[in-house]
């Protein structure tokens, strides 16, 4: 064993890093092989000092409010042709495609760490740009101004950011493609952000509102990276509890989070203020296997999962299909067909919401009663077993924004010399021609990544199974119908995709 | 990594494998290679139809029309673009990997079908808002990628079944629960 460790205290907390530079490992959902991590602070020169300066997150979110700004101007004022207008492009080609593809995966809710929205909301909440305040009135140590509410407890789930998400993506097609529609809705998402930080308390925008947090809180569950503590030992005797109330070197978690008894990725917005708070230097950011995190907390993640996988089979069919019918009834501010955009909004509801979760539904029942044994609450099983749709969605989606950027992608090139769409040609690319690269290398892409998805949704799938069935047997029976389903979305994408 | 587990990960991987050529050896063209005329009819935003299959040898004459404004045809993979004019018998036609060439005027696009999958055709003409998202699908048979990648997924289940029975379930009572949001209350 190199430098491995396996840590005997589930879950996950309390892994000391030993041998060699800061590997970990943990026990695994299932059992098998402990999972490793990998303390980056400790191996990356530099990491830790940069996490802690105060100045961090403003340095990152400042310029991406400027661009945000000037994506919202040229919104207003330019082309309203939307591959000629940089907020379409920069926003809905290329912002898209690294969120989804890089940042998720690889680096959780960073997105969260460099977003604009809650800018000038936590700017007047706090009362300060970088540095912290203590006292009161406010939350916890830390002084804050505003009418700091409590968020409403019946709505302290992701069940707004499901039906908000759902809402603004039945709109998808003239959100993608109308440069005013995108300003409306992106703009109203900062009034309304700024608004909320003023009446609750902390992040309630983010963390219960913004229908992007929403679906990054749950596909962050197969991130890469995670924020934990190092010592849950340290934590318990914790006297201070800075991550937590904040104290003069930072901010209370403004995610409603316990930094210390953190145990998955799905509500940290990676802000690094425990990083920052924790007298004993015992928080950290670590590396660690794709799709660590397996538990779906209730039926509101679980909800989202099965509106993330419609949607992305909605989108591959409305945007990258060939179907008239369809892009004409989803395009209806244009078509003028609104009857059919009521049945092409009703069939994405219905499929979201009930279609789907019924037929999933379904096979958990199925595989209940074939797993036999002692009988297992259905809805243990349901939740378990629903978090087999988070690789498998995040993967589609993934296979479904790589054609945005190999056949659009020019477009980058061109509207970064004309970004209104008004004949400017500022770094002499504005003629740029539309190039799509290499598109008929897209299906090798897309196979490959659907299959990993299926792959992760199986394994984890199977293992749940494991955990709740025991015998071999048994698990496999229980799990069969399920998996049998998971095969079948896959192979449907795949029929989308390459068929 | 163990040598069990290499072991179960390679016959795991064997699996989907010979699963995966099966797949794709599969799929047959349903006919000899045959000259296929179709009229293709674009209007903002699709293509009518919106997929011509044909076989793999096929070859394809395409009669290009549009019905409102100009719209391109750019077929990914065969180096072909066109641009159609509306109420035009001629569609002017390209190579995107010859720039320098000049568009030849032509009343019919022809193109030999050799090379099979699903191939997109695209619009290449600023047409309106949705035109980014502007296309029709070429399928030449057999579509081996779409068999292969069937066969691999089918795979995947077959191996997960057969190796879980083969080499049980090692550990399977170790359930570790990672419990949740844990929300807390601001002191």
């Amino acid at each position: 064993m190199t430098g491995k460790t396996q840590n005997a205290d589930p879950p996950n907390e309390g892994t000391v890093a030993v041998g060699d530079k800061g590997r970990t490992a943990q026990p695994r959902v299932g059992g098998g092989s402990p999972a490793w991590r990998l303390d980056l602070l400790a191996v990356i020169p530099g990491l830790r000092w940069l996490v802690k300066r105060r100045w961090l997150q403003f340095a990152v979110v400042f310029p991406n409010l400027v661009f945000f700004y000037l994506f919202l101007i040229a919104g207003v004022f330019g082309s309203p042709v939307g591959n000629r207008n940089i907020i379409i492009i920069f926003v809905w080609i290329l912002w898209w495609f690294l969120l989804i593809t890089l940042m998720v995966p690889f680096a959780s809710r960073v997105w969260c760490t460099v977003c604009p929205f809650p800018f000038f909301g936590e700017w007047l909440q706090r009362g300060a740009l970088i540095g912290t305040r203590v006292g009161k009135p406010g939350v916890g140590r830390n002084r804050m101004f505003g009418l700091n509410l409590r968020w409403p407890k019946a709505l302290s789930n992701i069940w707004l950011q499901n039906f908000g998400f759902l809402g603004l993506c039945t709109f998808s097609v003239a959100l993608v493609t109308r440069p005013i529609v995108s300003v409306f809705v992106l703009g109203g998402l900062f009034v309304v952000a700024t608004i909320l930080h003023l009446v609750f308390r902390q992040r309630a925008f983010c963390n219960y509102v913004c229908p992007v947090s929403g679906f990054l809180s749950l596909y962050s569950m197969t991130s890469m990276l995670e924020v934990r503590s190092k010592e849950a030992e340290v934590c318990s005797k914790c006297a201070d509890k800075g991550c937590l109330a904040g104290n003069e070197s930072g901010w209370g978690c403004p995610w409603f989070m316990y930094p210390s008894r953190m145990d998955r990725n799905n509500y940290c917005g990676l802000c690094t203020e425990c990083l920052k708070t924790c007298p004993y230097d015992n928080m950290t950011l670590r590396l660690r296997p794709f799709c660590s995190d397996t538990r779906i907390k209730g039926y509101d993640e679980s909800w989202k999962a099965f509106i993330m996988l419609t949607l992305a089979l909605a989108y591959s069919m409305t945007l990258l299909g060939p179907w008239a019918t369809i892009k004409d009834w989803a395009n209806a501010s244009e078509t003028g067909q609104w009857g059919g955009f009521a049945l092409y909004a009703a069939s994405l509801w219905m499929s979201a919401l009930c279609i789907l979760p019924g037929v999933f539904f379904g096979s958990v029942w199925l595989g209940r009663l074939l797993g036999g044994g002692a009988p297992k609450p259905l809805k243990d099983l349901f939740l378990g077993w629903s978090y087999t749709l988070v690789p498998l969605g995040l993967l589609a989606w993934i296979a479904f924004s790589f054609p945005l950027i190999f056949v659009n992608g020019s477009y980058i090139i061109s509207v970064l010399s004309d970004p209104m769409g008004r004949g400017w040609d500022l770094l002499g690319t504005a003629d740029f021609k539309w190039t799509p690269y290499h598109p008929e290398l897209l299906a090798w892409i897309q196979v490959p990544l659907l299959g990993i998805g299926l792959f992760f949704a199986l394994r984890t799938g199977y293992r749940f199974a494991q955990s709740r069935f025991g015998s071999t047997r048994s698990s496999i029976l229980g799990f069969s119908p399920l998996a049998v389903l998971l095969t079948a979305i896959a192979c449907g994408f795949l029929r989308l995709f390459v068929g | 990594m163990s040598r069990s587990e290499l072991l179960r990960w390679g016959a795991g991987v064997l699996v989907v494998l010979a699963s995966t050529v099966i797949g794709a050896w599969m799929p047959r063209a349903s006919g000899p290679p045959q000259v296929r005329r179709i009229e293709v009819k674009a209007r903002q935003y699709a293509y009518d139809p919106p997929t011509i299959e044909v076989n793999q040898g096929d070859t394809v004459r395409l009669k290009l029309t549009s019905q409102d404004v100009v719209h391109g045809f750019y077929l990914e993979a065969y180096d072909l673009q066109a641009t159609i004019m509306p109420q035009s018998p001629y569609v002017e036609v390209s190579r995107p990997s010859r720039p320098e060439e000049k568009p030849e005027k032509l009343e019919e696009v022809e193109f030999v079908a050799d090379r099979t999958g699903k191939f997109r055709y695209r619009c290449s003409h600023t047409c309106g808002t949705m035109h980014p998202f502007m296309s029709g699908e070429l399928v030449v048979k057999p579509n081996r990628l779409l068999g292969g990648g069937v066969g691999a997924f089918a795979g995947m289940l077959i191996a997960g079944c057969l190796l879980a029975c083969v080499l049980g379930n090692g550990s399977g009572e170790a359930a570790v629960a990672n419990s949740g949001r844990s929300p807390h209350a601001i002191p």
